[in-house]
């Protein structure tokens, strides 16, 4: 088998959670028409949607009663809209990798049309999810796919789910829940990161005692996150935490230790490659690499915080039969379940886990950590237990950006690419080391990762290309974090193309027409352009500040496709300002216009972020950030006029989630570049990297 | 002790005095609206105003808040029939929320900014806001809906306004 054809089967199997004992490992079936017959209920002519998908603000919860409404033919208030937990429904692999849409809606579909078939003929009156015997419609004869005149009825988009209960600060989230005789509960770890090994040396358990509103402190084997073994706290109060926790005076023995200075060594590309062939190939044409080079660059992407606003918090609380309920704000509930099943020894139907909406996920939320913390501690005080990480926890004990370094070299041939050539070196991501420890990690390596590799084939047409990449395992927790590796693939890819074109004295547009073969890339790139009015003068900048315009684009997954354009001033100083930013995006059929755009907006805001502040610093064997003081995310100031154009022609459902962030960050880096000449190749910017020259 | 709360008085036990007003509102009494983020006052998501002024409700015990009024998201919609206020419903008009984790503290905060200027300009808005994180990136729908709520409230004599 080739190693390529290898790698992509290898895309089905992700997470994997760490702990004492045998890792469990996700389940990831593919949704089919007799699964989707369970989502959807019937009962005294009203309707039950158990969402298939955990609602983390794609809003999918929406689309998904969207398309039960067209298909079984009855207005959205005879269809209640319902988080499910794992005993409503049969188990339905993570929300990841932006594909609730384009694998999820077909058979949900399927199975309202077959429901509203076997209504229509009288064969049924309540389906309470029994499964009814009938074949599966095409899509293009399904009502929801509907094209042409049939189609208006889609554009007009129901209410947003659950936003009443939002703009009225209704309960929603797992830290929002509330169980009678319920406590509070902490993890306290030592002061590095989990990957090394860690012990408590010394605590004051008696002044924790004394403590108003203490509970317990306990030691627990389930209590260990990689190789870093906790103490629990129980309170009567959050505040009581707080006081516990600096009573405690917790001292603790670390094994090793590292600084960024490692992590950036371990990382460097140059010197991998000064010794020979990185360990993984995506595309390997025979090339010259002694002879000089047109362009010739190496980029830096650090560690970064996912940085939703919801710390992850679970409920958990254990039946005087000695059955688990758990709320949890999770982006793969069944994987929650099966884990807290191997943990506490109990069968799946012992378990059941309520899919709270999260708050804020981003690839961030899809290992087992606070859940288990929650149920630790709830068995041992024999009462419901809530856990919400603090912000520290969250950076310290989570999980960032996985960091990766580049180095691109490119020949052009009369304004064409010739050679390209991007090594690079990251830490894993669908294997991460935060849920994976070494020894089996080690074992994944022969056939790379899918999340690494993601985005780093190149679009453009060359004529020979070498795409490889050395997998290394850092002693910081890192993995998916949005868009995965396709998020930094598209940083450094459309920048270097962008310095080819100026290289090459053509201009960026016309340069990328000029190698672009792919139909629907050509068209996002073209509508992005005519709508930014690409070649017509950049704002005017006030005085002192320099202004330009770049764009980059790029696919995600090979189903959606992305073009963004620009507008940046920098001041004397270095300061950059977004002016404007303009996206073309096609991602095939829409469901929920509105929605998809909102999806594009973030997207954009993420491009700002990564160039302009995503950074997750390391001193002292762990993330020194300790909140969004020391790991900040862009605020209002930073976001600009966006304007969002989706292009819809009737192909297949893609992705939206993670489509943009391929494009905008070097859209940003692009406008730079024209306004300064100075080419960004570490990130986030250093002000002082564009500051202006004295005259 | 009994706390001014969306214009009720509200008894607090003793045990939860000293606790800070964000886990008072949240699990002692329910309101489970203003939402911890950060729990040092940098991302704005348990918000609540305090004398009509938006206060991070992380940082300040129930007991700083003794004998002033406190309202928050909860306390936002007509106490008779739930109607919205004009800034809820223009978040549900420009329809804003993502995940939805900051917008009760981004609320807050547009509905203090309106009191001070009923027309502001994006660069008010941005000032007002700034203290107010979301990662999903609705920023630009947070203008629009303060916006939206402006003009409504500005084209409609004796609409309300206050909290």
């Amino acid at each position: 088998m080739k190693r390529r054809a290898f790698m992509a089967g290898s895309l089905s199997v992700t997470f994997v959670v760490a702990g004492c004992s045998f890792p469990v490992i996700p389940k990831r079936p593919a949704p089919t028409p007799e699964a989707a017959q369970g989502w959807i209920q019937y009962r005294d002519g009203r309707y039950v949607l158990f969402l298939p998908r955990v609602e983390m603000g794609q809003n999918i919860a929406t689309a998904m009663k969207h398309v039960a409404c067209i298909e079984l033919g009855v207005p959205a208030t005879s269809v209640d809209m319902r988080l499910p937990s794992t005993q409503d429904i049969a188990l339905v692999r993570a929300t990841v990798g932006s594909e609730s849409v384009r694998h999820f809606v077909l058979p949900l579909a399927q199975a309202c049309a077959t429901l509203r078939e076997a209504i229509a003929s009288g064969k049924v009156s309540n389906n309470s999810g029994a499964v009814l015997p009938a074949e599966p419609l095409p899509a293009a004869q399904l009502r929801a796919f509907k094209r042409g005149a049939g189609r208006s009825s889609i554009q007009a988009a129901l209410p947003l789910e659950q936003a009443q209960q939002i703009v009225r600060g209704e309960p929603l989230y797992a830290a929002d829940v509330r169980r009678p005789g319920m406590l509070f509960g902490r993890v306290l770890r030592a002061p590095a990161s989990p990957e090394l090994n860690a012990h408590v040396l010394a605590m004051n358990e008696a002044a924790a005692r004394a403590q108003p509103g203490f509970v317990a402190v306990m030691r627990d084997p389930l209590l260990q996150q990689a190789n870093s073994l906790g103490v629990g706290i129980v309170a009567r109060t959050p505040g009581a935490l707080d006081r516990i926790e600096a009573a405690l005076a917790l001292q603790w023995q670390v094994e090793g230790g590292f600084e960024q200075a490692d992590l950036d060594h371990a990382l460097d590309i140059d010197t991998r490659l000064a010794r020979g062939a990185l360990a993984h190939d995506l595309v390997a044409d025979p090339m010259d690499r002694d002879a000089s080079w047109d362009v010739d660059l190496r980029f830096d992407i650090p560690l970064a915080v996912h940085g939703q606003i919801e710390p992850r918090a679970a409920v958990a609380e254990f039946g005087g039969d000695g059955a688990l309920q758990l709320w949890v704000g999770s982006q793969d509930v069944f994987y929650q379940r099966d884990v807290m099943a191997r943990r506490f020894g109990l069968d799946a139907e012992q378990v059941t886990v309520h899919s709270c909406r999260v708050g804020g996920g981003f690839g961030g939320k899809t290992i087992c950590t606070v859940e288990l913390e929650a149920a630790v501690l709830a068995r041992a005080a024999a009462a419901p237990v809530k856990v919400q990480w603090t912000r520290t926890q969250e950076l310290r004990y989570g999980f960032g950006r996985s960091p990766s370094s580049h180095r691109v070299r490119v020949r052009l041939d009369q304004g064409r690419l010739g050679d390209w050539w991007h090594a690079f070196a990251s830490s894993h991501i669908l294997f991460m080391n935060a849920a994976l420890p070494a020894w089996m990690q080690r074992f994944t390596d022969f056939v790379g990762d899918g999340g690494v590799a993601r985005g780093a084939t190149l679009a453009y047409t060359a004529a020979r290309r070498r795409t490889e990449f050395d997998l290394v395992r850092l002693p910081v927790f890192s993995g998916p974090w949005r868009g995965l590796g396709a998020g930094p693939n598209g940083l450094v890819i459309e920048s270097v193309i962008d310095e080819c074109a100026f290289k090459a004295g053509i201009d960026p547009l016309q340069f990328r027409l000029a190698n672009l073969e792919d139909a629907r890339l050509r068209r996002v790139l073209s509508h992005a352009a005519h709508a930014a009015g690409w070649g017509t003068p950049v704002l005017p900048a006030a005085a002192g500040q320099r202004a330009g315009r770049g764009l980059a684009c790029g696919i995600y997954k090979e189903n959606a496709f992305a073009a963004v354009v620009a507008d940046v001033t920098v001041d004397d100083d270095g300061q950059v300002q977004l002016q404007r930013l303009v996206c073309a995006h096609d991602c095939g059929h829409v469901i929920n216009p509105d929605q998809v755009r909102a999806q594009c907006e973030g997207n954009l805001v993420w491009g700002i972020g990564m160039v302009l502040y995503d950074e997750l610093p390391v001193a002292d064997s762990r993330v020194a950030a300790g909140n969004f003081d020391a790991a900040p995310i862009p605020r209002i100031q930073a976001i600009p006029r966006m304007q969002v154009l989706l292009i819809d022609e009737g192909e297949a459902p893609g992705g939206a989630g993670e489509t943009a962030i391929v494009a905008a960050g070097a859209a940003i880096s692009n406008a730079i570049r024209a306004a300064t000449g100075v080419r960004l190749t570490r990130f986030p910017v250093r002000h002082a990297d564009l500051r202006r020259s004295s005259p | 002790m009994q706390l001014n709360l969306n214009h009720r008085s509200t008894a607090i036990a003793d045990a939860w005095i000293d606790e800070k007003l964000l886990f008072v509102l949240r699990e002692h009494l329910g309101l489970v609206g203003p939402k911890f983020g950060c729990g040092a006052g940098l991302c704005g998501a348990c918000t609540v105003l305090v004398d009509g002024e938006p206060q991070r409700s992380c940082l300040i015990r129930a007991r700083d808040v003794d004998g002033r009024a406190v309202v928050s998201i909860e306390g936002l919609a007509s106490a008779k029939g739930g109607a919205l206020h004009p800034v809820q419903q223009a978040w549900l008009d420009e329809a804003v929320p993502q995940c939805g984790y900051c917008q009760a503290g981004q609320i807050m905060a547009a509905v203090a900014l309106l009191r001070q200027h009923p027309q502001p300009s994006d660069a008010q808005i941005d000032v007002a806001m700034a203290g107010h994180l979301c990662r999903c990136g609705t920023q630009q729908r947070v203008r629009s809906a303060i916006h939206r709520a402006a003009a409504q409230v500005g084209g409609q004599a004796g609409a309300r306004m206050g909290p």
